[in-house]
């Protein structure tokens, strides 16, 4: 995503290159977790279940060809997320990602990610997923410890995880991520270091890291309280990111966005397209959030709402999702964009965000930013701010 | 029509009964002598309004000014309503509460602003003019019941029948007995499945000296009994004794600021009458004006032309501004002076707050609100005033707490405004070094670094009765608000009160009876307690400045004045309230109490440590925004002082301290 500023600029002068594709399908939810899933729990291999997920491959797909396409470049980069994508039988993504193609037309060399679950897959799965196109998996490995994979409801033991990583290793992607969660009930630092240690002896190419979030109606915001025991305190939560941060950028990895490392030249291009905040991106599916001329759109997070929402699109045949709503404000592309670039370790560039919005918002930004310069949050260079609350200065 | 005469003839019967056995009173022969037939052709009770009614039609003894004291709850303005709507004032089942026209009356159950509504009602063939002018229910604006009381010969004393008598109730009671009022008892929800008329007419009888027979029964709610309401306003209270040969002299008992007409005096005509043109001098100032119009409030404003001796209603003159109708004061005839009634005295500020705008910008539309507010409450004072932590404000001086509170909600209902406020201050006397005195109306005007000699703060005489089992209980709550026993008496024979409760006296500093005091008293009395007060002297206290700090900057608009023992305290409840609500920045902060420049407590606010380590992928990004748009909005409503961001709340919540 190194895209020339001139070319970034302006949105109209922007056409999608990207596709965010969503499959719910879990074998069981997990407790934090607060994404639009479909648990099939142990029936997975059941006729109704492969029945539903047929039907909504088949809903997938009707969406995807009234989806108009803009400009007419083909997609650059192509993610599925969950969900657990990698229960979805590999025919079955075959046809989604005929339809895209189809459709949009795929780049060659496009970045195709998919998000894997240990105790889904096998190397000749994920053998038969490359064989599609699939480049780039991001498994869900989470934690090292068989009791904290329990207390999350993953659905993976601890043995499924060694097996996981063993078969990706076989399969040799182009491209893999492992993600991990610091934060979780009762993790301790050793814990944590060890985890850490266990994932870099994986050798992976990217590793997210990403901090619990109690999310509002799940079982752990229920039982847990953020910064209280048995969650880690605030101070000790923060020790684990910038633990991760130091452990894992002495082994040789960058930390180019606030959850995620990556080796040189890694880094994962589907989710810099919306951590820049410039291009738009398709998205399809269950929950899934596209962004087009200039507008933010969810789609429903329930079945039966999507599936109507699909039929009303399909029917109406406008071809842009959300169309009907009007366009995000200036103000709001504006916080969007400062929010998501100072995520960066590239950071807000100034003199890009002076081409795109004007002036004044830079210097508001600029102005805004400078007392964290002193207390060394942020640090300017060239032009650019960035926000470096994970270097370990503090 | 049949069913209709023979109850009126029963009622008729009933009313002479007790007529006969209470008409050792007052006059009896003009009422007695008045058992003529009706008017020919009118309905009986259609208004005044529709009933063709002019004030000339009500002589002196037709004319009764009457209010409705109770205590709160006990359904006052519901009682009100019915009276309106028997004698054809408004329309049955209209709006609830008529007379309460202000939202944060509805809301609160209290009356803010007396008003009045003049009802003509048929007894015993008779057409009368009964003035029925409500009170305000609260102590802050005890001179406003004692101004309306004024205006009126009588009272119906409302109480609960299932609550029974109440603090209110006997304080009210004292109000009226003092001002020689015929007191008319209602017992009221007697239909309540928990009503006891019999023990609380009993009652009556012990604690006011009321005959259990006088006490009507009656259900305000379902109008059980109201239509021996009237009949007895009529015989008990007596009409009013002006002269009507004499000069005029009015009583100016209200004014109220309405957008269309300016100023309208409510007056009652004491001696004489008022027409449309006469040119009036207020006793006061000498100010004199013309009359615009004169009218009846029934209860709309309807133009007369004329009012009578003893008669109530409006007047309208060119008075631009409440504060030059000054209620209490006494009106005549321009070059006609006579003798002032009694009742006048300038509303003095007894407590003072700072109020600003919440935004920064708004100060233009605050200082608009404030001005059409203060039109209608001459009570209020007013001044400029800047903070460092606020911006722009004003300082305002209330005649108590409750008339501040009342003041802000109206402040924010009937004007739009968004406030903060600083806690309530009383006005403090210094002696500095070398004979210098200053007054201060705001703890940041209090010298530092400057030896003060002595300090001076205000007390009231404080007036409290309650039953004696609850005595040690109140000592306690007084001696911990720096209260003085003044005396304390148990009531002699003729004036038996509540269980033979005992009255006390103390002298308390002003500034204590803020926070919590009342509900204190009302709950250790088990909401016995009756409280009431009056101007005290200046006493000397030991006091100091008490300051929040925060990273070593004073926050202006939170300094105190306390008490030298309370200042650790004080500062540590205020440290710690700051903590919680402060909220933390991307620093730490070192939240300080300082009294008298000395460090008394101190809190640690932590640095944020992680509130932006979410991941945040496409569907995130909505959520995130709106996130940080709730921040955003929060943010506009903080105030800064040095680097730290202040959140509003944090001004509402140190208020409470």
């Amino acid at each position: 995503m190194q895209c020339s500023v001139a070319a970034c600029v302006g949105t109209d002068l922007e056409v999608p290159t990207s596709a965010y594709v969503h499959l719910p399908f879990c074998k069981r939810k997990c407790f934090y977790c607060d994404f639009p899933v479909v648990a099939t729990g142990s029936q997975l291999h059941s006729a109704p279940v492969q029945d539903a997920l047929q039907a909504y491959v088949a809903l997938l797909c009707r969406e995807i060809a009234a989806t108009q396409p803009v400009g007419g470049a083909p997609l650059r980069t192509v993610f599925f997320g969950g969900g657990t994508p990698s229960l979805i039988p590999p025919p079955q993504l075959a046809r989604v990602l005929d339809a895209l193609a189809a459709r949009f037309g795929i780049a060659a060399g496009a970045e195709v990610s998919m998000e894997a679950d240990p105790g889904t897959f096998d190397a000749l799965r994920l053998r038969e997923y490359m064989a599609l196109g699939v480049n780039r998996f991001s498994i869900g490995v989470q934690a090292f410890q068989q009791e904290l994979l329990e207390v999350c409801g993953r659905s993976h033991s601890l043995a499924d995880v060694h097996a996981a990583l063993t078969a990706v290793r076989d399969a040799a992607p182009a491209a893999w991520s492992l993600d991990l969660m610091a934060g979780l009930p009762g993790l301790g630092a050793a814990a944590w270091e060890a985890s850490l240690v266990q994932a870099l002896a994986a050798k992976p190419d990217h590793i997210s890291v990403y901090d619990l979030q109690v999310e509002e109606g799940t079982p752990f915001a229920r039982w847990y309280q953020p910064g209280a025991a048995p969650l880690p305190g605030e101070g000790a939560a923060a020790d684990q990111l910038r633990a991760a941060s130091a452990v894992l950028r002495a082994a040789g990895y960058e930390h180019y966005e606030l959850s995620s490392y990556a080796l040189p030249g890694k880094r994962c291009q589907h989710n810099q397209v919306y951590w820049a905040a410039s291009q738009p991106y398709h998205a399809f599916g269950l929950g899934a959030a596209s962004l087009l001329g200039a507008r933010r759109f969810a789609r429903p997070r329930a079945m039966r709402a999507y599936r109507a929402w699909v039929e009303a699109f399909v029917a109406a045949g406008s071809g842009v999702p959300g169309g009907d709503q009007p366009p995000d404000s200036a103000h709001e592309q504006l916080l969007d964009y400062v929010m998501l670039r100072l995520r960066l370790s590239d950071g807000l560039d100034l003199a890009h965000m002076a081409a795109r919005f004007g002036a004044a918002p830079a210097a508001a930004a600029a102005a805004a930013l400078a007392p964290h310069v002193v207390t060394g949050l942020a640090e300017v260079a060239a032009g650019r701010s960035a926000l470096w609350g994970f270097r370990g200065r503090r | 029509m049949v069913p209709r005469l023979f109850r009126l003839c029963a009622h008729l019967r009933h009313t002479l009964n007790v007529w006969e056995r209470k008409q050792g009173l007052w006059q009896p022969g003009r009422a007695l002598s008045s058992a003529a037939p009706a008017p020919a052709g009118k309905e009986a009770n259609l208004g005044f309004v529709d009933g063709g009614f002019r004030v000339t039609d009500f002589p002196q003894d037709k004319v009764r000014n009457f209010s409705i004291i109770a205590h709160v709850d006990h359904g006052k303005s519901t009682l009100a309503d019915r009276l309106l709507e028997l004698t054809g004032a408004i329309r049955k089942g209209g709006q609830a509460q008529y007379l309460d026209k202000l939202q944060v009356e509805r809301e609160r159950g209290i009356t803010v602003k007396a008003q009045t509504a003049s009802l003509v009602y048929r007894h015993r063939g008779e057409d009368y003019l009964l003035n029925l002018i409500d009170t305000p229910g609260h102590v802050d604006f005890s001179y406003e019941v004692s101004r309306s009381l004024a205006a009126c010969q009588g009272a119906l004393l409302l109480v609960d029948a299932a609550q029974g008598v109440q603090a209110q109730t006997v304080a009210n009671f004292f109000l009226a007995f003092d001002q020689d009022l015929a007191i008319v008892p209602v017992l009221n929800k007697v239909d309540l499945p928990s009503a006891e008329p019999d023990k609380v007419a009993e009652q009556m009888q012990q604690v006011f000296d009321i005959p259990e027979e006088n006490c009507l029964r009656t259900s305000a709610k379902s109008g059980l009994g109201l239509e021996d309401v009237l009949p007895a306003v009529i015989k008990r209270v007596p009409p009013p004794r002006g002269d009507p040969e004499g000069d005029p002299r009015l009583l100016l008992f209200d004014a109220y600021h309405d957008a269309f007409r300016g100023v309208v005096c409510l007056v009652e005509v004491v001696d004489g009458s008022i027409r449309t043109g006469d040119r009036v001098t207020a006793a006061s100032s000498g100010d004199t004006y013309d009359v615009s119009e004169v009218g009846v409030l029934v209860p709309e404003a309807r133009s007369t032309g004329q009012l009578c001796t003893g008669q109530v209603g409006y007047v309208i003159t060119g008075i631009k501004n409440t504060r030059a109708a000054r209620v209490g004061d006494t009106w005549h005839l321009y070059k006609r002076p006579v003798e002032r009634l009694p009742g006048f005295k300038p509303s003095k500020s007894m407590v003072f707050a700072g109020i600003y705008p919440t935004g920064g910008g708004e100060f233009d539309a605050l200082a608009a609100a404030m001005d059409r507010l203060c039109l209608t409450d001459a009570s209020i004072g007013v001044k400029r005033e800047n903070s460092d932590a606020l911006g722009a404000g004003f300082r305002c001086g209330f005649l108590g707490l409750l008339h501040m509170e009342v003041f802000l909600q109206r402040l924010e209902q009937e004007h739009g405004a968004s406030v903060i406020t600083t806690a309530p201050t009383v006005p403090y006397a210094l002696d500095l070094y070398g004979g210098e005195r200053m007054e201060i109306q705001n703890p940041s005007q209090f010298p530092l670094g400057v030896k003060v000699l002595g300090v001076w703060e205000p007390t009231v005489a404080a007036t409290i009765t309650l039953p004696s089992e609850y005595l040690g209980a109140l000592m306690q709550l007084c001696q911990d608000r720096r209260g003085e026993l003044t005396e304390h008496t148990h009531l002699g024979p003729g004036r038996l009160l509540l269980r033979r409760g005992p009255y006390v006296w103390y002298a308390l500093p002003l500034a204590e009876l803020g926070g919590d005091f009342y509900d204190e008293l009302k709950s250790l009395s088990s909401g016995y307690a009756s409280f009431d007060y009056a101007e005290g002297p200046t006493r000397r206290a030991s006091l100091v400045r008490l300051d929040l700090m925060l990273n070593g900057l004073p926050v202006d608009a939170l300094a105190r004045v306390v008490h030298r023992d309370k200042a650790q305290q004080v500062g540590r409840a205020m440290c710690a309230a700051m903590r919680d609500k402060l909220g933390r920045q991307m620093f730490e902060v070192a939240i300080q109490a300082t009294a008298s420049g000395k460090v008394v407590a101190r809190e640690t606010l932590k640095a944020f440590r992680k509130n932006v380590t979410a991941k945040c992928y496409g569907g995130d990004v909505s959520r995130k925004r709106k996130l940080l748009e709730r921040q955003k909005e929060g943010k506009k409503r903080m105030r800064r002082v040095g680097s730290v961001d202040v959140p509003q709340e944090v001004f509402h919540a140190l208020m409470r301290v």
